[in-house]
């Protein structure tokens, strides 16, 4: 608690002003994120226990009362109120008037399932960004809608790094509308007596027929969309009406008169229940599978890729329904019934189904799978795929600027090879892949970035790429951004070392000290600084020598560095603000909020917001600035395996789109994860 | 939006379209960087792993204990070291050969071969050795299973034309590299299955997907390009491949 407290002194010291709100976030720190400060609603905090006139003695009070009195019983539940509805958002569902969102389980993982979640996503996020304009009452708004918070709880793998910037998976292009599954009954395309009732999931025969009309029947919402590949939903009936007449379901298109009951009408499909027969365009059925009655529950899917549709019931797979199933067609889920007092209950998706439609499901991936499996290349005899793959991972290397890597495996691969010719009947070749200067260059920022030293990399870049920061002020932000979040992280590490000081001093220096470089372009740096009216106040940031340099300091003088760091992280992040924060860019605003966010927190590192502060995030920041040095350049920005990637996910795509193979592939979940 | 810095666009007026969504697709680099990283380790390229690991600000995957005896199994295999990688396998898990017949088959194949190399190519051409080591070896094997025969009995034609300049395509197919190269990835797919991993380098399924949809997509009449080319032959490595296959290389489906 106590470096929330010193913040908020020396922030308050620096802008003259004595602290008089609590130092929350939104209170300390508003003048910089542009919030409202009255947020008292969230700041229970006794606020006079923290106006102390020396931060330094708030320092080291801090630390020694108040960190553990209110570390225990202090009122954070406010901050875990304002994020609270982050953790359940998986499961909870966002109240206002947004559609609930469900993936069937059937297509959990599918690509189709990922594009809607993306767009259910940005579309919660546009939510609340309204919201968040209206009420304009609390900042929570500007951490929760950024994609880049969501994503957190996505929880990939450790080595892959979470990214802090909403840009490298932002669900924003969106080349053409994703087609949504259907989710209830068209209150809105549906026969006059019937009664939509349960959030859409139960059609009822209310009301009594009029005289020429021979049923009531519903569509869904949705047509059921092909790029799913199999599309399934159920229906549970819940009262046969007093005759038990007769209860249709199955699939139509979107003009099929909804006065008579599927089946008998042109694009229309049904499994009726009175006689266990099938209909579609035809008043006459043949027979298929058993009859259905109350509390029965009756399953109908479509496999766009075989073009045929299948019924089950309670769990049971009756067999191939239809073979003609058009995927140029739209087809709506539909049921009907022919007497008043029937009841049909719908789940699309919502609960778990009767049929173990899953499996289904995998086994159609699993042949693709197979199938896959088993392509050989029309010139395999010609070109050996180990050769062809050492290609790809040579290439890659040599143009993404690991220099160091593609020498490692230049030499591996040399030994391998000399091993294979050692009988020397045919001397395979190996090829001498040029190093180019500018891949060492290129080295030397990506290794700056990766370590940390955002300075030097903003340095390097302008000395020998001048123009690439000026035309990518995009990534000019980002830099400047993840600068910031160094600062941010060097403090907390300073903290932490200076809290177990007395005891554990050797390793804390060690291991903080991994971030300092060497020196020797300290003269070339500095004119750069000058160039680039880079701040540097006193010290350089990636340089950490200076901040760890004599160990056997006392904690007056830990604690002054610290406070000083604070300072300069501080007058960096106003620095920052007022460059940026007439950006009009959605993104910029975002990661300006989620970057300054960090510094409301004591202890980031176990905050919800701790992903921005890992290291992690170096990377995604370094390989977008070596592909723009890469343009540049005039090369191309992506190295072939890139190409490969993008090739095989559109070519995936357009056997997807209709409901072909494609459409049970997940290129990324499947092949690159 | 990122999109914005990065784009190669440059559209041309002719471009086809879909190679605009080609374009439209934006890979993860922590993706790349990840079907990478699984090449090095699964394939067995341990020093490369290590500084992919530092240079891309990856953690390495602790796998170590086993990439450095797939390393040196896979180095002795393309020696022609048959007896010591067998010994290696069994060493890391017996259970891997036993469960294994066809593989273990071919390895014992390969150690044929390679005795067959050797005493054709002596001035005595003492063939006793090869003969023992496949009646002994190979023949109770090839007795349960018709394609092991096939195999054992091509194999010991060599003895016949060899030493020849002018072998049959079949046979000269036996004493290539390749044959070693090949066995050498199954056995070492077989020893990272065994250590319940995937099998195969991702990077490998990819390329085949690759493959698969393009040849699925304009089988079924979709509307592509004639050529996709991977532009793994551009600028970078400019003309450097030296395989002469330079071309088909780069288009994967013609």
């Amino acid at each position: 608690m106590f470096r929330r407290s010193s913040y908020a002194s020396v922030a308050a010291g620096n802008s003259g002003q004595p602290p008089q709100t609590a130092p929350t976030r939104s209170g300390a720190f508003s003048h910089l994120v542009g919030s409202n400060p009255s947020s008292g609603a969230q700041a229970n905090y006794p606020s006079t226990s923290h106006s102390r006139p020396h931060p330094r003695s708030v320092d080291i009070d801090g630390h020694n009362n108040m960190s553990t009195s209110w570390g225990r019983n202090g009122p954070l539940p406010s901050y875990t109120s304002q994020f609270g509805y982050l953790n359940g958002y998986g499961g909870g569902i966002p109240d206002g008037p947004l559609p609930s969102f469900f993936v069937p389980s059937y297509l959990r993982g599918s690509k189709h399932a990922e594009k809607l979640e993306e767009v259910h996503n940005a579309r919660v996020a546009a939510h609340r960004d309204r919201e968040y304009r209206s009420t304009h009452s609390s900042n929570t708004g500007s951490l929760s809608t950024s994609s880049s918070s969501v994503n957190l709880h996505k929880g990939a793998p450790s080595h892959r790094g979470l990214t802090h910037d909403i840009v490298e998976r932002a669900p924003v292009y969106v080349e053409e509308p994703v087609v949504p599954w259907p989710t209830k009954w068209n209150d809105m395309d549906k026969y006059a007596q019937m009664e939509i009732d349960e959030g859409g999931r139960q059609a009822k025969y209310g009301g009594t027929p009029k005289p020429h009309d021979e049923a009531a029947s519903v569509r869904a919402d949705h047509p059921m969309p092909r790029q799913c590949g199999i599309y399934y939903y159920e229906i549970t009936v819940v009262s046969k009406g007093k005759d038990g007449r007769m209860i249709g379901v199955g699939f139509c298109g979107p003009k099929v008169v909804l006065s008579r009951i599927p089946g008998w009408e042109p694009e229309s499909y049904a499994y009726h229940g009175d006689d266990g027969q099938l209909f579609s365009n035809a008043t006459t059925g043949k027979p298929y599978g058993p009859k259905f009655g109350t509390l029965d529950v009756i399953g109908c899917g479509i496999n766009f890729r075989t073009g045929t549709a299948f019924f089950t019931k309670n769990g049971h797979y009756i067999g191939t329904a239809f073979k003609d199933i058009k995927n140029n067609q739209v087809y709506y889920p539909t049921v009907g019934m022919k007497r008043p007092g029937e009841t049909l209950r719908a789940n699309f998706g919502q609960e778990p189904f009767a049929f173990d439609i899953d499996k289904m499901v995998q086994a159609e991936k699993a042949s693709i799978q197979a199938e896959i499996a088993r392509a050989k290349s029309p010139h395999q005899d010609k070109i050996d795929e180990t050769d062809f793959i050492q290609g790809f991972v040579r290439q890659y290397l040599t143009h993404d600027g690991y220099v160091d890597t593609a020498r490692a495996f230049k030499e591996e691969v040399i030994e391998e090879v000399k091993a294979l010719a050692a009988d020397g009947d045919e001397e395979p070749s190996y090829v001498e892949a040029e190093e180019d200067l500018d891949a060492i260059n290129r080295q030397k920022i990506r290794a700056a970035i990766v370590g940390g030293d955002i300075d030097k990399a903003l340095k390097h870049t302008s000395a020998y790429y001048p123009s690439v920061l000026r035309d990518n002020e995009n990534i000019y932000f980002k830099l400047r951004c993840r600068k910031f979040i160094e600062m941010i992280r060097r403090c907390s590490e300073l903290t932490v070392q200076y809290r177990t000081t007395p005891s554990k001093r050797s390793t804390t220096s060690t291991s903080n000290n991994r971030n300092s470089t060497a020196t020797d372009e300290y003269d070339f740096e500095m004119e750069l600084d000058e160039q680039l009216g880079v701040h540097n106040n006193g010290a350089s940031w990636g340089d950490g020598a200076d901040l760890h340099a004599d160990e056997d300091d006392d904690i007056e003088d830990k604690e002054a560095k610290l406070s000083q760091l604070m300072t300069e992280t501080l007058e960096y992040g106003m620095e920052l603000k007022s460059e940026f924060s007439n950006d009009p860019r959605r993104e910029v605003k975002r990661a300006l909020e989620d970057t300054f966010a960090l510094i409301a927190y004591e202890n980031v590192r176990e905050s919800s917001l701790a992903p921005l502060l890992d290291t992690a995030g170096r990377t995604p920041v370094a390989e977008e600035l070596n592909s723009a040095i890469l343009v540049s350049l005039g090369k191309s920005s992506s190295a072939a395996l890139e190409r490969l990637v993008q090739q095989t996910e559109a070519l995936v795509n357009e056997l997807g789109d209709d409901g072909g193979p494609g459409a049970f592939i997940n290129v990324r979940r499947d092949f690159l994860m | 939006m990122s999109s914005s810095t990065v784009s190669v666009s440059a559209a041309t007026p002719t471009q086809h379209a879909f190679h605009r969504k080609i374009d439209e697709i934006k890979p993860s680099k922590a993706d790349i960087n990840f079907v990478i990283m699984d090449y090095l380790i699964s394939e067995g390229y341990p020093r490369a792993a290590e500084k992919f690991a530092k240079e891309a600000n990856m953690i390495l995957p602790v796998e170590e204990e086993s990439i450095q005896s797939r390393v040196e199994i896979r180095k002795a295999i393309h020696a022609g070291d048959i007896d010591t990688a067998v010994n290696k396998i069994n060493d890391l898990n017996p259970q891997i050969l036993d469960t294994d017949p066809a593989l273990h088959f071919a390895l014992l194949r390969l150690q044929l071969i390679e005795l067959i190399r050797t005493c054709t190519s002596t001035a005595t051409s003492d063939i006793t050795p090869a003969l023992n080591f496949a009646s002994s070896q190979l023949a109770p094997r090839a007795a349960t299973n018709p394609d092991f025969l096939k195999d054992l009995e091509l194999t010991m034609s060599l003895l016949i034309f060899l030493p020849s300049d002018n072998l049959q395509p079949q046979l000269a197919e036996l004493l290539k590299p390749s044959l070693r190269r090949d066995i050498a990835s199954r056995v070492n797919e077989a020893i990272l299955c065994s250590m319940g991993a995937r099998g195969e380098a991702r990077i490998r399924s990819l390329v085949r997907l690759r493959l698969w949809a393009e040849t699925k997509a304009r089988d079924s009449g979709k509307d592509l390009p004639p050529y996709i080319p991977l532009g793994l032959q551009d600028a970078d490595n400019n003309g450097s491949e030296a395989n002469g296959n330079s071309e088909a290389a780069d288009i994967m489906v013609q």
